[in-house]
């Protein structure tokens, strides 16, 4: 297998505004009945302006930026799901997403059928999957209710199985969205040793997320993103530095810790 | 093209867990579960066949099996119609999550339908069978063919609908509108001879739905092999909406999931 990479050059990315300005004949008539009134004309939005990076095998990425600054649009983009407006792409490696980890669960199937279905989404193939299925089975520790439909399962539940087959399988290229904190204390200690051993066996990682101490534990490169550019990449801690002062947070310069909330 | 069939193979168990999972959803916690598949176009059809044989003085034991195969083959095209043209908004968390080819969730709207409609044709052979036995013969096996059909007219149609669809929600009730259209002047219940009366032998001969439900009732109804030009009709609506597919999906399959 050759070397995984992620290369960008100058790419820039809209959404357009065709796909989120109101379009109903209820809104038309409202605005006409209204005239006079402010209608504010809906502009395609400009979500990564010409961001040029390029991340190599062995790579721990962080992506910093306040809301909205295009951390998660940068991860689908490298994914692939959207499409850009210009510039270079180029993805070299197999990928593996982690967005939204309770996606395609059936209610009224057991969490062992869920098991098999989650992971045919991920495109597995099913002997594979029944062939690893005690270890997702070992890991989530539900005790019976892994043969109980889902719908008798609590939310911390499910988050717990979502999380043992999202985390399983490791791709060449590993994205993270903000899946780092979920579960009760003692699954807790160990989803983040689940997360450091897929970082571990994965080429290239890349994380998005508001968790600091995560943040500066996992990664050792730091893109910091401002309003849809990238603003500042290098190592970690000058990353988190610089993310902090762009975005006015823990301005008396200490290096403890906080957690940021932004 | 041959990268992008490629893509549907390799989620091939994928999308057959998304088609079962729409019929397991359809038949849950019912009692008569899958049979309902069966018998709700079978007590359909006889009572449109009791009232309509009288309106129209025709013989009921050959007018109900015409009926019920317009029905079933109609069902399905209204069902992948209107459902089908939202088959990737329905997809969107996985479409937001998974670079898999679109197409995927177009041939699961398109499986699922073939599936209830292959469970209600039972009943459509039967009655066929025992309305008609006289037809019974080797072209019965050329009905079966309908359901291939079926499928490389639908997949294409359906994703074509879909691509349109997301950017346009109004879509599913446009189709239900000319939808209704097309099934008053095509043969669907309304047998081709009131057509030909009228002088309006044209809905008859040149009208692509005729010709699909040919497939089924040629044989079924009169014992005879479907026509060259029955199948000619089908491969042209194929072509032509494989044709229309790929053209907007060249530039829509990537945006797409703006508008979900």
């Amino acid at each position: 297998m050759s070397a995984s990479r992620i290369s960008l050059s100058g790419v820039n990315l809209h959404y357009p505004s065709t796909a989120y300005a109101p379009s109903s004949l209820v809104t038309m008539l409202g605005q006409v009945i209204k005239r006079g009134g402010r209608s504010v004309p809906l502009k395609d939005i400009h979500a990564l302006k010409s961001v040029t990076a390029e991340i190599g095998t062995g790579e721990r990425v962080a992506l910093l930026g306040h809301n909205g600054a295009g951390k998660s649009t940068f991860l689908k983009t490298v994914a692939g799901l959207y499409p850009i407006s210009s510039g270079r792409l180029n993805v070299e490696g197999s990928v593996r997403s982690l967005f939204d980890i309770s996606l395609g669960f059936e209610p009224d199937a057991t969490g062992r059928a869920n098991i098999l279905y989650r992971c045919l989404l991920m495109g597995l193939h099913p002997r594979y999957v029944r062939e690893r299925e005690p270890e997702i089975v070992a890991f989530a520790d539900l005790g019976e209710f892994i043969d109980y439909p889902l719908s008798t399962y609590s939310a911390g539940m499910q988050v717990r199985l979502a999380f043992a087959i999202s985390t399983f399988a490791g791709g060449d290229i590993l994205l993270l969205d903000e899946v780092i904190g979920a579960g009760d204390a003692s699954f807790m200690v160990r989803a983040r040793a689940r997360i450091a051993e897929l970082v571990r066996q994965s080429e290239i990682m890349v994380l998005a997320s508001h968790d600091l101490n995560a943040v500066e534990s996992l990664c050792d490169r730091g893109l910091v993103f401002h309003h849809g550019e990238l603003a500042f990449d290098g190592p970690v801690a000058k990353a988190i530095a610089a993310y902090r002062d762009m975005n006015g947070l823990d301005l008396n310069g200490s290096t403890s810790n906080g957690r940021a909330n932004g | 093209m041959g990268e992008y069939f490629a893509g549907i193979w390799t989620a091939r168990y994928f999308w057959m867990h998304l088609a079962l999972s729409d019929l397991r959803s359809r038949w849950r916690r019912s009692f008569f579960g899958v049979l309902w598949s069966i018998l709700q176009p079978l007590g359909t059809a006889l009572l449109l066949a009791v009232v309509l044989s009288r309106l129209f003085h025709t013989d009921i034991r050959s007018y109900a099996p015409y009926i019920i195969s317009g029905m079933l083959v109609w069902d399905f095209i209204m069902a992948v119609s209107t459902g089908g043209s939202l088959s990737f908004v329905q997809a969107d968390a996985y479409i937001k999550h998974y670079r898999h080819p679109l197409a995927i969730y177009s041939l699961r709207t398109v499986l699922a339908n073939l599936t209830v409609l292959a469970l209600a044709s039972v009943s459509m052979f039967i009655w066929a069978a025992i309305a008609q036995p006289s037809k019974i013969g080797a072209s019965w096996l050329a009905a079966l063919t309908v359901y291939p059909i079926l499928l490389l007219i639908g997949w294409p149609f359906v994703t074509l609908l879909s691509y349109l669809g997301s950017r346009f929600r109004d879509l599913p009730n446009v189709m239900m509108l000319v939808l209704q259209a097309c099934w008053f002047v095509s043969p669907v219940y309304f047998e081709t001879s009131m057509f030909r009366q009228a002088g309006l032998g044209i809905l008859v001969d040149d009208n692509p739905v005729f010709h699909l439900l040919q497939i089924v009732r040629a044989p079924l109804l009169q014992g005879q092999w479907p026509s060259g030009k029955d199948y000619g009709f089908c491969a042209a609506m194929a072509a032509i909406f494989t044709a229309f597919a790929w053209l907007v999906g060249r530039k829509a399959e990537k945006r797409v999931i703006f508008y979900l």
